[in-house]
């Protein structure tokens, strides 16, 4: 004769996929930076400034460039918009300087790892908060100044959806630098203004010596320091634009080489890290 | 190796620091006491049964299979970890379902699921509320929540009952009590053995990164019996409190450690422990949390390791 126990059995719920607990994360982070007032101040503000101002660019295009054919090089000019640079770095240092370290600090990374994720799912969805941010400053207002070119007759459209598409490629590569930096500083720190000054630093403590010692020593190539004439670089690459300081291809290169570093630098980092506070 | 937590000489180091050292147990099922002072490597080891650290030496299973990785064992698994600070933004509800959202869970389900797990540790009419604007208390039962939420089968909780009221004590008792009742099993970490007394007979003692005891709970006790406990009430009436408890026989001494602080030290911490709700409601007393300074337990640490 045999008896058998009473056995717990635990409710089996569907359960989704890696894809949709990585966006579980994205819009609890996004939810969460739509109502910081910081956040929305960059946002508004910066999408705001450099959307008008590259518009401003289009409008009087005939007189800042005067006597010159107004062509795809043009669209280099509101893609050396310095508001762009500000923006791009306020965005960065507002939003992504805490998305890891605000984990850190109140040890929510704990409770995140605790649930079916890796820190690559963790990482992913910390930059996925971050990337459409910055992409707000870095490219819609590029990506809207030709359409409205378009629309006011000023350009032919083919030449203003060609800009188009070039500020989606050199805008996606600014995001991507800046997200990539951002994330890399908030996996150092527990504080964010740390990672905040951080980005400040990466962005103007390099631009500006390396701008004033390349004039003072006639080095150009110590422009290839600043993430900005980097940018730049590519900019004029792209619209076919010459007599620059520095190449493109190097510039290019340097900088999809910082941000596949600092991604990676991060990586290990969130997988050492939890050793340290274990 | 047939417990729900099987250790074998697990070691982990962080740099030249031992978080273990050759942790040897078998535990489970139903609920276990780890208890140890703070430092021990109670954390350490709940990190490694969650997966968040990879063991350096030895090997560990949880319900039979290596934490290390294995997605499919977390959620199998809820987790609640002694840090207090938590996502102040989010409402208890939004807390409890974001992470059940990280389960794989689908939106409605998952708010289903959090006011149900907000219900059972007592929060419900908190559940709108800031979690910025919760006590600990309630914090420590949102995290309860977010840990029985999923339904998991093992429920790990570090530190669970630290800084808790004593009504949130009995709330946050009751529910891992009534978990395992409905066939789940718990790992429960204190540095207070009396915490656990109310919940199990079966303790494991760790010091130093080692399993220096396990087992019935009561032989442990008579050897901690012999020791003061020191029990530290935070209060805004620390005099009041001070009154109401110095009658007690079993009270040796009471001083006061801080302005809004009483630091009790008690020959039967368990007759303290049973006593002191009772007291607080019939002196109106206002006791916002109850904290216990392990050096008590150190003292039989001491005694058991030589």
């Amino acid at each position: 004769m045999s008896i058998s126990l009473p056995r717990f059995t635990r409710r089996e719920t569907p359960l989704l996929g890696r894809s949709h607990r990585v966006r579980a994360i994205v819009f609890a982070g996004l939810r969460r930076e739509l109502r910081r007032p910081a956040a929305i101040f960059a946002i508004g503000v910066g999408t705001l400034i450099t959307t008008v101002s590259s518009i401003f660019f289009v409008l009087f295009a005939p007189f800042l460039l005067q006597g010159q054919p107004l062509d795809l090089t043009f669209f280099y000019l509101p893609a050396s918009n310095t508001a762009i640079l500000f923006f791009v770095t306020l965005m960065a240092a507002i939003v992504g300087s805490g998305l890891v370290a605000d984990d850190l600090r109140t040890m929510a990374l704990t409770l995140y790892l605790s649930r079916p994720i890796t820190q690559a799912d963790y990482l992913t969805a910390k930059a996925a908060i971050l990337g459409p941010l910055v992409a707000m400053i870095a490219i819609l207002p590029l990506a809207i100044t030709p359409i409205v070119a378009g629309l006011l007759g000023l350009f032919a459209w083919t030449i203003a959806l060609h800009a188009v598409g070039l500020y989606l490629v050199i805008g996606v590569v600014l995001t991507a630098f800046y997200s990539s930096i951002a994330l890399f500083l908030s996996s150092l720190t527990s504080r964010k203004a740390y990672a905040a000054a951080g980005i400040f630093a990466v962005t103007f403590g390099l631009t500006i010596p390396a701008q004033l010692l390349a004039s003072a020593i006639n080095q150009p190539a110590l422009l290839y320091l600043s993430p900005w004439e980097d940018f730049l670089a590519i900019a004029r690459g792209a619209f076919g634009v010459g007599g620059g300081p520095i190449d493109w291809a190097p510039a290019l290169i340097i900088l999809l080489g910082e941000t596949v570093f600092a991604s990676l630098a991060t990586y290990v980092r969130m997988r050492a890290l939890e050793v340290i506070t274990g | 190796m047939n417990g729900i937590v099987d250790a074998r000489t697990v070691s982990k180091w962080y740099g030249e620091v031992l978080g273990l050292n050759a942790f040897a147990a078998s535990f489970g099922p139903g609920i276990t006491g780890l208890v140890g002072p703070n430092g021990a490597g109670k954390s350490t080891l709940f990190k490694l049964l969650i997966g968040q650290l990879r063991i350096d030496q030895g090997e560990l299973r949880l319900l039979g299979e290596n934490p290390w990785n294995n997605a499919r064992l977390k959620r199998r698994i809820g987790y609640c970890p002694e840090s207090n600070e938590l996502y102040g933004w989010l409402t208890g509800e939004e807390f409890v379902e974001s992470l059940l959202r990280l389960d794989g869970i689908r939106a409605s389900a998952a708010r289903t699921a959090a006011r149900g797990a907000l219900e059972t540790v007592g929060l419900t009419d908190a559940k709108d509320r800031r979690l910025r604007t919760f006590s600990r208390g309630m914090r420590q039962r949102a995290k309860l929540a977010q840990a029985l939420a999923h339904e998991p089968e093992v429920l790990i909780l570090d530190e669970p009952l630290s800084g808790a009221d004593p009504l949130a004590r009995i709330n946050i008792l009751e529910t891992i009590a009534k978990f395992a009742r409905d066939g789940g099993h718990a790992i429960v970490s204190t540095h207070v053995l009396y915490e656990v007394e109310r919940l199990t007979q079966n303790v494991v003692l760790i010091h130093n990164g080692k399993a220096i005891a396990s087992g019935d709970i009561h032989a442990i006790r008579g050897l901690i019996d012999a020791h003061p406990h020191a029990v530290r009430l935070m209060t805004s009436t620390p005099r009041d409190v001070a009154q109401a408890l110095a009658g007690l026989d079993h009270v040796v001494s009471i001083e006061f450690p801080a302005a809004e602080a009483v630091l009790i030290r008690t020959r039967q911490p368990d007759v303290f422990y049973r006593e002191l709700p009772g007291i607080v409601v019939d002196h109106r007393l206002d006791v916002h949390g109850l904290e216990s300074p392990d050096d008590s337990l150190d003292a039989v640490f001491r005694y058991l390791v030589g």
